[in-house]
């Protein structure tokens, strides 16, 4: 049900620019339905992706 | 004889953590592209290096465009991507869901590494909780984690 990748930003530059990423890491959750800027604990990262999944 | 991308320092940490901690044999599968010829051919290298260091890993080298239906079964889109996934005593390939997409390099070699173990233990280390909440899940959820190696 989750798929989770990590994305190299410099390779991948126009998909980073895709998300206004600045900063790594960045999460972006189901295209952009949340972003999580910085690392968090798993936790806030489960918060976030329940709220992104509420308000798409 | 090929240039070594690990030197035997690293080896030897990594053989150590593999012995430590490898649990239920891994499938590396690796999608890459002619438009990502150089870097995908390193990539390739640096997995077969790892690969060495245990009987329990096994690698899939593929092509994204030339075999597009097995990159859709694995929803890859881009390349150079790495599905990190377990396999089962009868061969079947246990997809976890995660992916490293571009050049494992830096900080994200260690990344990797522990993804590699992480699957391996079949545990994702989440909590109780979170694992209930998980479950309930309806629909897909697809997360991009973007890094740099620096």
């Amino acid at each position: 049900m989750v798929q989770a990748e990590m994305i190299e930003a410099s390779e991948f530059y126009e998909l980073a620019m895709r998300y206004n990423v600045s900063g790594v890491p960045q999460t972006v959750i189901n295209e952009g339905a949340g972003i999580i800027l910085g690392a968090v604990s798993d936790d806030i990262l489960l918060q976030e992706v329940m709220r992104a999944i509420d308000n798409p | 004889m090929q240039t070594r991308i690990l030197n035997d320092d690293l080896i030897g940490q990594i053989r150590q953590l593999f012995e430590a901690q490898f649990q239920h044999p891994v499938e590396l599968l690796f999608f890459a592209s002619e438009s990502s010829y150089d870097v995908c051919e390193d990539i390739k290298q640096l997995l077969e290096e790892i690969t060495d260091l245990s009987q329990k890993i096994h690698i899939q080298n593929y092509d994204i465009d030339k075999q597009d239906d097995i990159a859709k079964k694995y929803n890859v889109q881009v390349a150079p991507a790495l599905v990190v996934a377990g396999r089962a005593e009868d061969g079947t390939i246990l997809d976890f869901g995660i992916r490293l997409i571009g050049a494992p390099s830096g900080y994200e070699f260690s990344s990797l590494i522990q993804a590699i173990i992480l699957v391996s233990k079949r545990d994702s280390g989440l909590k109780d909780e979170a694992r209930v909440k998980l479950n309930q899940l309806k629909d897909r959820v697809h997360l991009q984690v973007f890094v740099t190696p620096t």
